[in-house]
């Protein structure tokens, strides 16, 4: 594994997009989360300065896990989207296949691409597990390990995009055509969600039988699903009409969806013409 | 020892076929060529072999034993086009070529220059001409020494003087008892480099052996006379005729290379009555060998 590491970090370390999404992936964290900061300041410290809707001040020890996982969330796709490149130009430079002849087996290859979405995922969840304790620090509390686990999640959502963009580069192979495909599909699994929702919250109005948010059973917002805004005071109001939210199935389903996208996307590879 | 086997080798694209239970047999130390026209299921053979492809049926082996990974780590192949990253430099690219078969990085600056390309090793690839890609793509084949080189149309894109160096460079290779298995479509280049050859044709093995064998080049002696129906039944006694073809003028009887003897040809007619108006020795051209051969059929 070491060895198939090192070839792909030869592959990478002069790529100038590599060190470019990078760079705009740290930064643009540090700004997210910087800028909710700032809208909190400004606007929810007027109408509630003690944190008492939100459960809690958003940039505070404990509720910060939850805040910065929530916000660095949202710039995801950057990540993925090198990663999908990354897969794209090897079909592209047709490099794929000369690893392959050159004597790497297909397993070996597809899985230095799923380890790199590790190794990527896990990359961003220590900048945001940083970035957590710099603002946690910062507003003066002290430690507190409480909502830690909104890392975890963190890292979950961050592994599913990158199998689902090695996925969608290994099935649609040209990288236009794949970051096309990716975003539609984005867009039309977030609109199902939104429909299943208020599906969901029409059942149990009408029938009172809870389904839990079935917006969040669907494969990349399953991962989302576990992340909530740090400012739902609104959704907190609303719980009694809302569906429940059932994050072990959840978290299950996430969890299921990431072994699917792992293994079609090897027996993908491992099966087909390159 | 043989260094590849390929047994009943069929590969279907949906319901074109492009290869069509192909079995030869590669000898170590030879130079094989797998020549045919584009398009004849040279790259689609090789492809199976080199595992980026799947045969629909068939089998082969590579060193006598069934093919693995290992084993290609041991080949240095260049298949149909040199298959860099773009971004890299030469010297980058070979380094992950290495890093791959888990040898030959010692050996980048040696087959740099072999291949004429250490003034530009640190280029990125795009910036190469297409010769010079095509260069580096069998520079990279060389990394480690391999015993085996496996080269798809290498000269393409190559100037006279690199088509030149490059087959240098096999026969050099094949005199240091390498074994090379190369696709072509040029018959020249085939009969020039190669000892073995297998000819394809539309997927299917038409022909294979050693290239003195399969090109052996017949004579062939083209007759006239008056009476040519006589001529005709004459022409059946004549020693050492192959193959005999009547066309409106003549009769042309095929013999083995250098075998015919036009005076006995000439006496055995006149002795017979016959005076020939016409006795050519004539010499089957190799292309139109390569012709009969792959229209055949």
């Amino acid at each position: 594994m070491n060895k198939l590491l090192k070839i792909e970090w030869l592959k990478i370390k002069n790529y100038v997009a590599f060190k470019v999404v990078a760079i705009f992936f740290i930064v643009g964290i540090a700004g997210i989360n910087y800028l909710a900061y700032y809208f909190k300041k400004r606007v929810i410290d007027r109408a509630d300065p003690t944190g008492l809707l939100s459960g809690g001040l958003p940039f505070a020890f404990p509720k910060v896990w939850q805040t910065v996982s929530y916000y660095s969330g949202c710039l995801l796709l950057l990540p993925a989207l090198l990663l999908l490149i990354l897969v794209t130009n090897e079909y592209t430079y047709r490099t794929s296949r000369q690893n392959i002849i050159d004597g790497l087996s297909r397993k070996q290859f597809i899985e230095s691409k799923m380890m790199m979405g590790l190794l990527i995922a896990l990359a961003s969840t220590i900048i945001v597990f940083i970035m957590a304790l710099i603002f946690g620090f910062s507003s003066g509390t002290d430690f507190n390990a409480k909502g830690i686990e909104n890392i975890g999640f963190f890292f979950l959502k961050a592994f599913t995009y990158n199998l689902v963009a090695i996925l969608m580069a290994v099935l649609v192979k040209r990288t236009g055509f794949a970051i096309a495909v990716f975003f539609i599909y984005t867009v039309v699994e977030n609109g199902i969600s939104l429909a299943l929702f208020v599906w969901a919250v029409n059942i149990k109005r009408d029938s009172g039988t809870d389904l839990g948010n079935m917006g969040n059973y669907l494969p990349m917002n399953a991962s989302d699903g576990l992340l909530y805004s740090p400012f739902s005071s609104v959704a907190n109001m609303a719980r009694s009409i809302l569906p429940g939210d059932y994050n072990w199935l959840v978290l299950g389903l996430a969890l299921l969806y990431v072994i699917l996208f792992f293994y079609w996307g090897r027996m993908k590879f491992i099966k087909s013409d390159l | 020892m043989a260094i590849l086997t390929v047994e009943n080798l069929s590969k279907n694209y949906g319901h074109i076929k492009a290869l069509k239970g192909v079995s030869f047999s590669v000898p170590k130390g030879s130079v094989y060529g797998i020549l045919g026209p584009n398009g004849s299921g040279k790259t689609t053979l090789l492809g199976i072999i080199m595992n980026v492809l799947r045969p629909t049926a068939g089998s082969y082996k590579l060193f006598d034993e069934a093919a693995t990974d290992e084993h290609r780590k041991q080949i240095g192949t260049l298949l149909e086009t040199p298959n860099f990253y773009h971004y890299l430099s030469a010297v980058r690219n070979l380094k992950i070529t290495a890093a791959i078969k888990g040898h030959g990085e010692e050996d980048i600056e040696k087959v740099l220059k072999i291949v004429n390309l250490w003034q530009r090793k640190d280029s990125a690839f795009s910036t190469y001409s297409l010769g010079m890609k095509q260069r580096l793509a069998i520079g990279a084949a060389l990394l480690g020494d391999p015993d085996v080189l496996v080269f798809d149309e290498p000269t393409n894109g190559l100037d006279p003087v690199g088509i030149a160096e490059i087959r240098n460079l096999i026969k050099e290779l094949s005199a240091n008892g390498k074994t090379i298995i190369m696709a072509s479509h040029l018959l020249d280049e085939v009969q020039k480099v190669c000892t073995h050859v297998a000819i394809l044709q539309q997927g299917s093995l038409v022909a294979s052996g050693s290239v003195e064998e399969i090109f052996a080049q017949d004579d062939i002696v083209q007759l006239r006379a008056q009476d040519m129906e006589k001529l005709r039944q004459l022409a059946g006694q004549i020693t050492g005729g192959k193959k005999f073809s009547v066309n409106d003028n003549y009769i042309e009887i095929s013999f083995d290379a250098g075998s015919p003897d036009l005076e006995s040809i000439n006496r055995l007619c006149f002795d017979n009555g016959i005076v020939l108006s016409h006795l050519q020795l004539k010499k089957n051209s190799l292309e139109t060998k390569f012709l009969e051969l792959t229209t055949a059929k």
